[in-house]
């Protein structure tokens, strides 16, 4: 019992990280119709940036981890506003339907690239900001990055939600998503608004980056697979639901530890993406998905 | 206040308009009128930016617009209540009101604050139904709310000139009165509007001034009064024969 409440938990913290990405997934196709292949290379850069101003591999380290992470949070919205202007607005100008999903992949596989040669291929250590000692609650033994983790995810959804909710940037955001056009009209600038999703999602998986590397390691390929099973979790809660990604990031981030530990850890992806296949076949629009009712 | 020259505007290859003649003077309430397909809503979607035009000029207060896209035109001071309603759905009606606003509410906007809280208020008692459903959702109105909340919300960007485009659409007819008549109240205050519709009787007795337009070309216009006694345009859009 314990050992299932351990790994419930720590699914739970891995999940809030899918979601965080996943969310980022969700910005950018809300405004524009298109996704950010790049957001797992935006989760490394934000870690292997984090590492070089709060970790010693540059001769750091500069600043500490607290005050590391806003800058994190805008050297992610910079990357993703740069992302937008080079490789996706010139798809949706010229209306092409698909030339966004290669230059997002062209340019991830750019940083990735680019981090390679300026930090080296290896795996780095993150020095966690919190004590490394874990906490017993209910009998599992939790890592404090991990609750932080928990925290951070839900804090930083939330405050989106409020911007969104409470101010008329957030409400001009809103109103790109449902109707692009009727938000020119309202004088709203929905080409900036575009930028604005690139950059919220980059940031997103910035500050995914900084909050998972110091449970796991940080390096040039750790953003791939993040990327790619965040992938899954927008998919599997809809591109559509706040709600979806963090029910949908759970419940793969608990298939994988409980898969890993009862059956073998060389089978943990397989119930996450035997999910994602059912979903696909069963409510394609994802579990949380919305079909809109248009009145004529 | 609004001047149309020459304004030539296409979809991909088709041609649709080709070299719109019209002027909307300030205070006047000017009609679009003609059969379906003439290009009433090409015109007005080229004027607020929506369609870049393919040739012509518009000019609003004596700045050219023409090309602009439709945010700044918006800045400029055109407000257009678009062609089915196109109502924030996932937006409550106070929302869809402030973001009306949006051009006041904000730095970028560059339109003068003025008193927005009056201005929603004097929106909401223009509407009282709006004002009854200020918090729900604008995908939960009915199709006569939706058309209200197109209108106000487009009055709240406190324009110079107002687009109104097909307001009556599908509109019981109870509905259709109350929207003329509100559109009566409007110009009483004194605003410019351009006004596309089907009920072209209802349109020329509310307006200054009308065009008719037949494929893509502006075919008679003259004063109201006298296109509603043109016997030609009494046959053929008013439904009445002489």
């Amino acid at each position: 019992m314990d050992i299932l409440l351990q790994l419930l938990m720590s699914g739970v913290a891995l999940g809030m990280i899918y979601a965080v990405i996943a969310f980022g997934y969700q910005s950018t196709f809300a405004t524009s119709g298109t996704l950010n292949f790049g957001q797992g290379e935006a989760l490394m850069l934000g870690a292997m940036v984090g590492l070089s101003l709060s970790g010693d591999i540059l001769g750091g380290p500069f600043v500490n981890y607290w005050l590391m992470v806003p800058l994190v949070l805008l050297f992610g919205a910079l990357q993703g506003a740069v992302v937008e202007f080079v490789g996706v607005r010139p798809a949706i100008k010229t209306k092409s339907e698909f030339g966004w999903i290669m230059s997002t992949i062209a340019l991830g596989i750019i940083f990735r690239n680019t981090a390679e040669n300026l930090w080296g291929r290896d795996d780095l250590p993150f020095p966690s900001p919190l004590p490394t000692e874990p906490i017993h609650i209910f009998g599992a033994n939790v890592l404090p990055m991990e609750l932080m983790v928990v925290v951070g995810a839900i804090l930083m959804m939330v405050l989106v939600e409020m911007f969104n909710r409470r101010s008329i940037y957030g409400k001009a955001v809103v109103a790109t998503s449902s109707d692009r056009d009727a938000a020119g009209l309202m004088g709203i600038n929905t080409g900036l608004v575009i930028t604005f999703s690139y950059a919220l999602s980059s940031m997103s998986a910035a500050f995914a980056g900084v909050l998972i590397a110091p449970i796991t390691l940080t390096g040039a390929s750790m953003g791939a697979v993040l990327g790619l099973k965040a992938f899954a979790v927008a998919i599997i809660g809809g591109l559509t639901s706040g709600l979806g990604v963090i029910v949908g990031g759970i419940l793969l981030g608990v298939a994988e530890t409980t898969t890993g530990f009862y059956l073998s850890t060389g089978y943990k992806d397989v119930p996450g993406l035997v999910l994602l296949l059912l979903v696909l076949a069963v409510k394609p629009s994802g579990l949380f998905g919305k079909t809109t009712i248009k009145k004529v | 206040m609004l001047e149309i020259n020459q304004l030539k505007a296409a979809y991909g290859q088709v041609q649709v308009l080709h070299g719109i003649e019209l002027k909307v003077p300030k205070g006047q309430v000017v009609t679009l009128i003609g059969s379906n397909g003439a290009g009433k809503t090409t015109t007005m979607r080229a004027i607020s930016g929506m369609l870049k035009p393919t040739g012509g000029t518009i000019k609003l207060g004596g700045r050219s617009i023409a090309g602009l896209p439709a945010y700044r035109i918006a800045r400029i001071g055109l407000a257009h209540s678009p062609e089915g309603r196109r109502v924030f759905p996932t937006q409550t009606v106070r929302d869809n009101l402030l973001l009306g606003a949006f051009t006041r509410l904000t730095f970028g906007g560059k339109r003068a604050r003025g008193d927005i809280r009056g201005d929603l208020d004097r929106a909401l008692d223009l509407f009282p139904r709006l004002r009854e459903r200020q918090f729900q959702l604008a995908g939960t109105l009915s199709g006569g709310e939706q058309q209200m909340l197109a209108m106000a919300r487009a009055l709240m960007l406190n324009p110079d000139v107002l687009l109104l485009d097909e307001p009556s659409m599908g509109l019981a007819p109870i509905l259709v009165e109350e929207v003329f008549h509100i559109i009566g109240r409007l110009k009483e205050q004194g605003m410019t509007m351009l006004l596309v519709e089907q009920f072209a009787a209802a349109a020329l007795a509310v307006a200054d001034y009308g065009y008719v337009l037949e494929n893509g070309r502006i075919a008679v216009h003259g004063q109201a009064e006298q296109l509603r006694n043109d016997p030609k345009v009494r046959a053929a859009y008013l439904g009445i024969a002489h």
